[in-house]
């Protein structure tokens, strides 16, 4: 525990008596005295605030800030937006990658751009300082200064379908915050990004509302000075504690967005080419996918990779996990050796009814058991449906290979169906 | 996490160090995890129990827990036969997390009554938590 950081929430989850652990160097809740079942429930029926504090956050601003972050982030700027694959504007927010020069991952980030000259990175705990000197090998004399925020940003998460109708009862003028607030958009400002697109809470706290998040459920990641964190998270808890929204922990946020089919980045990617796996959107393919729209660093070495392995999210038939890990691999039914396992939790939220997967969000009656899902990481490509065994080299437990793993999410739902 | 007052301690059980109970001297004995145990595991999410009739030495994994995060492996606190096993548990693994000594795992036949007197009574088990 020692040198181990705290987020400015530490002492509200210890008085609260969650369960603590260190994840990426902070001591963080895993679970409340609610339980990971009912956090990961919560956020599927009502909703659930998250500490995301620990995460890391850079800022690259100048005249060269769009070109180098361009340059690194996997994701090609200038047409990442929708459908109509536009640029990205003022507002907007984009997944990507920070690969090195080989092809593998740095981190995985949300880039925001808050004004043409001026963006925010938002990555993993303990990623500032390292995303931060990688962007500055590559500024090249161009007029971009990066800089590390860590532990100088206060953000949390509430995530769920009922999360809008919490949130609007401490902000000022919601109606005009959410108003056309698609997915992965963002409104407001805070502390080091003074704007005059001022969003405030009641009390007049200046925040940025992001629509994003890391369940795959309805909601927004919510970005404010750090010493405005504990009052926001106090005045979301009042504002959500009758309408079944639940403080929640990393383990919750662990089985919701593994059963979203999200990785946990330096477990599910990593110190290997970003190749063959289901978040290929975070890379600037072209339509047949033989080379990318525009030149970015580690984008050579994949398009020459030889990299065979194959990450594939799997869903088992009941609960039962094995322990990801060293000792633990995965083979065909006929013992044949297949890969290694990268994430296995428990979608406490989903079961199967005559093979499909069911999730409690279609059907509120539905008794759902759980599932056990995640990623593995296979020496060959297998088809979705294709059943293979996980094993800690005893216990086996035979899993399906998927492409999506919880059915009825909510994160893309249009505001408007939120609010009604 | 429950503070060390805040866990639950059943005088009249005798425990494990890995953290189970047990009860009955006689002819069978039951046994279950401890309050410290499901605390530190939350939430069960399910129950790998074993075939009635199967014999066990001490320590050996008779089954295991599955919390959200994480399987744990059972071990058995004394040698013997299983002769009932607590299938409440199947469709309601909470419960142990709901009354963990209210709620037993398995029911043993001891082969060895001797093996009861290295089971630990509650002071040396609360002493153990304190660490």
């Amino acid at each position: 525990m020692e040198n181990s950081k705290m987020t400015v929430l530490h002492d509200w989850h210890v008085e609260q008596g969650a369960n603590m652990a260190l994840f990426g160097n902070y001591d963080m809740p895993l679970w409340y005295k609610t339980g990971a079942k009912a956090e990961h429930l919560a956020v599927i029926g009502a909703a659930g605030i998250f500490d995301t504090s620990h995460m890391a956050v850079v800022t690259v601003r100048g005249e060269g800030a769009r070109a180098l972050l361009q340059l690194c982030l996997s994701k090609d700027l200038e047409t990442c937006i929708g459908k109509g694959k536009t640029a990205l504007v003022d507002g907007r927010c984009v997944y990507g990658i920070f690969l090195a020069e080989d092809g593998t991952v740095i981190d995985d980030a949300i880039l925001y751009q808050l004004r043409s000259d001026i963006f925010m990175v938002v990555v993993n705990a303990g990623m500032g300082g390292i995303v931060a000197d990688h962007l500055k090998k590559y500024t090249d004399g161009q007029d971009a200064d990066v800089q590390d925020l860590t532990d100088k940003v206060g953000k949390m998460d509430i995530q769920g379908p009922l999360a809008a109708k919490i949130l609007a009862k401490v902000l000022a003028h919601s109606a005009g915050v959410f108003d056309r607030l698609s997915y992965f958009s963002f409104k407001g400002s805070f502390g080091p990004f003074a704007s005059d697109r001022v969003v405030t809470l009641v009390d007049g706290t200046p925040l940025l509302v992001s629509r994003t998040g890391y369940t795959g459920e309805f909601g927004f990641e919510l970005f404010v000075e750090i010493d405005c964190l504990p009052s926001l998270w106090s005045q979301l808890m009042d504002a959500g504690m009758d309408q079944g929204m639940l403080a929640c922990g990393l383990a919750a946020r662990d089985s919701l967005r593994a059963g979203a089919v999200l990785p946990l980045s330096h477990q599910d990617i990593g110190a290997w080419p970003f190749l063959h796996n289901p978040w290929q959107f975070a890379l600037s393919w072209n339509e047949p996918m033989t080379s990318f729209s525009k030149k970015f660093i580690g984008g050579p070495a994949l398009l020459k990779s030889r990299w065979q392995k194959h990450t594939l999210p799997f869903a088992g038939f009941d609960p039962r996990k094995i322990n990801a890990g060293e000792g633990s691999f995965v083979t065909r039914e006929s013992g044949e050796r297949l890969g290694t396992i990268l994430t296995c939790t428990t979608d406490m939220a989903i079961g199967r009814v005559d093979g499909a997967i069911v999730s409690v969000a279609s059907n509120k009656d539905f008794q759902a058991k759980g599932l056990c899902c995640g990623f593995v990481l296979l020496d060959q490509a297998c088809v979705s449906g294709e059943k293979v065994v996980l094993t800690d080299g005893k216990r086996k437990i035979i899993v399906e290979i998927r492409a999506d793993v919880r059915p009825n999410r909510t994160a893309r739902r249009p505001m408007d169906k939120m609010l009604g | 996490m429950k503070e060390l007052s805040e866990v639950i301690f059943v005088e009249e059980l005798k425990y494990t160090e890995d953290h189970e109970w047990v009860t009955g001297s006689g002819a069978t004995l039951k046994v279950g995890i401890s309050d410290y145990a499901q605390d530190q595991l939350g939430d069960i999410v399910f129950v790998e129990l074993p075939e009635v009739g199967t014999v066990f030495a001490k320590g050996d994994q008779f089954g295991n827990l599955e919390s959200v995060k994480a399987v744990s492996e059972l071990y058995l606190p004394v040698g013997g036969e299983i002769v009932a096993v607590n299938d409440a548990l199947g469709d309601a693994p909470e419960l142990i997390n709901q009354d963990p000594y209210g709620n037993w795992i398995v029911e043993i036949k001891p082969s060895d009554t001797s093996e009861l007197e290295q089971l630990l009574t509650v002071d040396a088990y609360r002493q153990l938590l304190r660490g």
